[in-house]
């Protein structure tokens, strides 16, 4: 028996009841429609915003420094806690050991100056901060909306956060209702726009080493101007470092001059240069199941390590809740559409056992008979398990858009909730077919088992 | 050596304590090429030996032996290998599928037998026009009528080239005269291709004047076997 003779034959035996045939096929569909939406949008659900979420700071950061965090950062208590264990320098050599691990996607030493913005006649305070042009490809820099990121570590330039100007009262896209003095600016009007940065430097004229009575600091201030390049914006699950302030190429950056606070109290207590080169590290490791091992070992070396993301590993285990009740409302809908199956093969016995008994006279095998059953179910969840695919396909490409629309103040929009690759449509047909023909194994065996004696028996 | 030995052939249905013996010591031979015919009253197990010949039923004991091969001892697949090119078998119902034309009825055994597919069409009207049905190709059973039906029965059972032909009562539905064309197609095939016919009949004029040999059966016991010399 060939096997176009065992299609003709079982795509005969399906025309014969066109309307069961069909509504099997229909049980089929929505037990597989079911099953792949369901595993497509567990997969979406996790993969796309956990994605979101570890493309950002929050998941995938690190802060390494050679000082303790101490939120409570009084130069005293900070001497107390370091004197009491080795303190290791953060230096390049840190820098390069760092970005030799496999697990580290980029790493750039933290360089923040306090200052002054002056912007359109508005002013505020802002840290600048010295963002290498590398973490172009990092969240949030490889998302800029509105203008670009710099391309060079020297370029004159500055990439302001969306806080810093909303906090300066100025909107490029709807005025804050909170706050009456703020004003709409369109895009164009800000990029490219020029910046003041007003930074403290040491004034040596105001130095009075003799009576220190006077109440002025001996401070002046001093003015750089940049251009605006672009606007970057974070969502709500970043960590926030770069969620406010502005961001300068490096060189840049370096050669605004600023006082070191941090400096100053080091030479107070006599740490000068015991911390290296830099004051901390910014580390983004490439996934955030790699966060936990990067953080102990720089721990292990000897560093302070803060991050908030390897605290969230609870996420990853609601995801796989998520997915498993998923999948499990998908299993009972394939369930009830195997009894589908089985039930109209059983049926099909019933009518076909004289049929049967006839082709078993005619020398037909037992396994002929199954095989004819076999891809009899094999058509059904074939045809079924397409429509059912194709159908749920649509249905979450359009569901999808409604949540997009729903959610788009909470989250980035256009995330797809369905991962509704075409590879799992493709499985989800094979895996129809594999199931219809696993729920044929039974009734398949039945037939097979006829005696043609007895079906051809008249009654 | 005979074609087919038939030895101490017993075969007995149980209800509850009762035991009916179906048949009951049968012995016999038959020579490739013989018409044999099996008559008796109703009842007196003649389906029920001919059943055991064609390898439908193995249920029984003593033996059946093909070219020394015994039926009751062969595995399914040399049943269904027996079934499909040793016999062919037709019945008084003639169990064509009802949902099929009489050509595709024909091609059936082809497509178990594996016969090349671009020479079943051929096969099969060849087969459908020497039962003088060529333009009954593509009727349903429910369009032909019984002679006609049975005729598609035979072409099928002829299809993979039988040396055997085991017909249960093959005119037990039809008028005199389409029975006579039946019988009449049975005698050609069993003299000018050599075909061994087994059939039950219970018309005993007939069997006794186309066969070679008839065997009577009663009560499943062969009471006598008549050998006809006239043929
Ligand atoms: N399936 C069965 N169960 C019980 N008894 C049966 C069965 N089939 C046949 N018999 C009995 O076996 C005997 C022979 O039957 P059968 O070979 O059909 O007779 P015939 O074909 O000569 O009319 C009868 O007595 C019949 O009642
Ligand atoms: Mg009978």
């Amino acid at each position: 028996m060939k096997i176009s003779d065992i299609i003709l034959l079982a795509f005969n035996n399906l025309k014969r009841n066109t309307f069961r045939t069909v509504l099997t096929m229909l049980g089929v569909a929505v037990g597989i429609g079911t099953l792949s939406s369901m595993v497509s949008l567990g997969r979406g659900v996790s993969q796309n915003i956990s994605s979101q979420m570890s493309r950002n700071d929050l998941f995938t950061g690190l802060t390494i420094s050679s000082r303790d965090f101490g939120f409570d950062s009084s130069p005293q208590s900070s001497r107390l806690l370091t004197t009491e264990r080795q303190v290791v320098p953060l230096t390049d050599s840190t820098i390069y050991d760092l970005e030799q691990k496999d697990e580290v996607a980029v790493v750039f030493p933290e360089l923040i100056k306090p200052a002054v913005i002056v912007f359109k006649g508005r002013s505020v305070n802002a840290n600048i901060k010295a963002v290498p042009v590398k973490m172009g490809g990092f969240y949030p820099f490889d998302n800029i909306k509105l203008g670009e990121f710099y391309s060079s570590e020297s370029e004159p330039c500055v990439v302001l956060s969306k806080n810093v100007l909303n906090r300066m009262g100025i909107y490029t896209d709807k005025v804050s209702s909170e706050d009456p003095s703020s004003v709409l600016m369109p895009v164009d009007s800000v990029i490219g726009a020029d910046i003041e940065i007003i930074t403290k430097i040491f004034d040596i004229d105001k130095i009075d080493l003799i009576t220190s009575s006077k109440k002025q600091l001996p401070l002046k201030n001093d003015t750089t101007i940049l251009r605006v390049k672009g606007i970057v914006e974070t969502n709500s699950f970043s960590a926030g470092i770069f969620s406010d302030g502005i961001f300068l190429p490096t060189k840049t950056c370096e050669y605004i001059p600023c006082i070191d606070l941090q400096n100053v109290y080091d030479i107070i207590n006599g740490n000068s240069g015991k911390y290296g080169k830099y004051n901390s590290l910014h580390v983004r490791v490439k996934e955030h199941s790699m966060l936990k091992k990067v953080k102990n070992e720089a721990e292990a070396d000897g560093f302070q390590v803060f991050s908030i993301g390897d605290k969230l590993d609870d996420f990853e285990r609601v995801f796989f809740m998520l997915d498993s009740i998923l999948a499990a409302v998908g299993i009972i809908a394939l369930v009830l559409s195997v009894f589908g199956i089985v039930n109209t093969l059983l049926m099909a016995i019933y009518e076909r056992r004289k049929e049967i008994g006839i082709m078993k006279s005619l020398g037909a095998t037992s396994s002929q008979v199954k095989l004819i059953f076999y891809f009899e179910a094999a058509m059904i969840g074939f045809a079924g398990g397409l429509i059912g695919v194709l159908c749920g396909k649509i249905a979450s490409a359009a569901s999808s858009r409604i949540a997009n629309s729903q959610l788009e103040n909470f989250i980035d929009s256009n995330i797809e909730y369905f991962t509704y690759s075409w590879e799992i449509v493709l499985l989800s047909v094979l895996f129809s077919v594999v199931v219809s023909i696993a729920a044929s194994i039974y009734p398949a065996g039945k037939a097979s088992k006829i005696d043609p004696l007895n079906a051809l028996r008249r009654e | 050596m005979a074609l087919i030995e038939v030895n101490n052939l017993s075969k007995t249905y149980k209800k509850g304590d009762n035991v009916i013996y179906a048949l009951r010591n049968i012995n016999f031979d038959i020579q490739e090429g013989e018409y044999v015919s099996i008559v008796g009253k109703s009842g007196s197990g003649k389906s029920t030996l001919l059943n055991l010949l064609g390898g439908m039923d193995t249920s029984a004991t003593g033996g059946v032996y093909y070219n020394g091969k015994n039926l009751l001892e062969m595995t399914e697949k040399e049943l269904s290998y027996h079934r499909k090119f040793t016999v062919g078998m037709i019945f008084q119902s003639f169990n064509l599928i009802p949902t099929r034309t009489a050509i595709d009825n024909v091609k059936l055994p082809l497509i178990f037998s594996n016969y090349p597919v671009r020479l079943r069409e051929t096969r099969a009207c060849e087969l459908l026009y020497n039962m003088g049905l060529y333009n009954r190709a593509l009727h349903y059973p429910s369009e032909l009528s019984g002679g006609e039906a049975q005729r598609v029965a035979i072409a099928r059972a002829l299809a993979n080239k039988p040396k055997v032909i085991l017909a249960d009562e093959p005119t037990g539905n039809l008028d005199t005269a389409t029975s006579s064309e039946i019988i009449s197609l049975l005698q050609m095939f069993n003299k000018k291709h050599n075909i061994t016919v087994i059939m039950v009949t219970h018309d005993k004029e007939t069997a006794n004047r186309v066969s070679d040999k008839t065997v009577l059966l009663s009560d499943g016991e062969i009471i006598k076997t008549t050998v006809n010399q006239k043929k």
